[in-house]
């Protein structure tokens, strides 16, 4: 080997490779790509955001009565101390966001008379999630019932009076029993 | 697995990426002593794991033509290394450091240098490998210290073998002018 590159070898490094960096990128890489090969969480196309006079009082009786579970990291308190936004997962895989009142020019139908919009989420089990509602004492606005497109759904409105349609597609093994 | 080319590996990948830890056991721990050579162990870690995050993000652009992905992930960690110039340069002149003060001369066939003080022929030197230019640093650095061929290089950077050559040349000629024994040639 001629001078200059017996120099560049001289410069070499010899330092051996440390076993447990390997495992550990080799553990992190796993798991990106398990997580790549599962069908991602992609963020929902559309996300609802929804007013409410009061977050915190509704963050808890969601979670009673329809089993939406507060996300975290999503709530926002304000220098008034009072919540003023929250997330919750509808369960699956969908979520949404609750405002103040006011907020965004957006109104609670609890104030502002009546709801423009009515929230469809898909479970799992509606005839059980029908019977939480009720026992919760959400208002059943219309009571379950096959619809002739092949989902069996019923309607039930909050405590500050948005509407809710939940759906479960009829065939599916939790809709044997009916 | 074992049985199979890289190419089939990463074939196999674009369906069923489990298959690709096949890949990084075959290659992750030269790649990481590349890594480690060229950056330090603190470094290199973290690189190891975006060689092969990136190589398998871009698996679909393997070449199936080419049976040994090495060479390929060769020229991702030369890409990704770029932005590791400043630790790069500590690590030379550490190597050189540590050899000059070991008494190392620069072993050169006339002794015309070896007067020179060893510490700072040896900084030449790790000087002039850092000022390389990307290109020439990579292709030297991958066939000395990893004893790759033009071959291998010219894969990995992608680009016919010609060029290597005249990287190779270009860097060595460089080296000879800054450890000044290009006149005594």
């Amino acid at each position: 080997m001629s001078d200059e590159l017996g120099w560049v070898r001289r410069l070499r490094p010899d330092d051996e490779v440390d076993d447990r960096a390997l495992a550990r990128a080799r553990e992190a890489l796993m798991a990106r790509i398990q997580s790549a090969a599962a069908p991602a969480a992609a963020t929902p196309g559309v996300i609802p955001q929804l007013a409410y006079r009061d977050i915190e009082a509704a963050l808890g009786w969601l979670a009673r009565a329809f089993g939406f579970r507060e996300r975290e990291d999503g709530r926002f308190v304000g220098p008034d101390g009072r919540v003023g936004h929250a997330e919750m997962d509808l369960g699956n895989g969908g979520f949404f966001m609750m405002g103040s009142h006011g907020g965004h020019g957006l109104g609670s139908p609890a104030r502002i008379g009546g709801a423009s919009q009515m929230l469809c989420v898909y479970v799992d089990d509606v005839d059980a999630h029908c019977a939480r509602a009720r026992a919760a004492g959400a208002t059943i606005r219309a009571e379950l019932e096959d619809k002739f497109w092949g989902d069996r759904t019923y309607e039930a409105v909050d405590l500050e009076g948005h509407v809710w349609a939940f759906h479960q597609r009829l065939g599916s093994p939790a809709g044997e029993e009916d | 697995m074992d049985c199979h080319s890289d190419a089939e590996l990463m074939a196999a990948s674009r369906r069923d990426p489990a298959a690709f830890g096949c890949i990084f056991d075959r290659h992750a721990s030269a790649l990481l002593g590349f890594l480690v050579r060229r950056v330090g162990a603190g470094e290199a870690e973290g690189l190891l794991g975006e060689v092969f995050r990136v190589a398998f993000e871009r698996r679909e652009a393997f070449d199936p033509g080419r049976a040994d992905a090495r060479p390929w992930l060769y020229g991702i960690a030369s890409n990704l290394l770029r932005k590791h110039r400043r630790s790069e340069a500590r690590r030379l002149r550490a190597s050189a450091r540590a050899l000059g003060g070991g008494g190392a001369t620069l072993p050169a066939e006339d002794g015309a240098i070896a007067a020179l003080d060893a510490q700072a022929q040896w900084e030449r030197v790790a000087e002039a490998i850092e000022s390389l230019p990307d290109a020439e640093r990579e292709a030297l650095l991958l066939f000395v210290w990893e004893d790759c061929s033009y071959e291998d290089i010219a894969a990995a950077h992608e680009v016919p073998v010609g060029t290597v050559r005249s990287r190779l040349h270009r860097a060595r000629r460089r080296l000879r002018e800054a450890a000044g024994t290009e006149a005594e040639r």
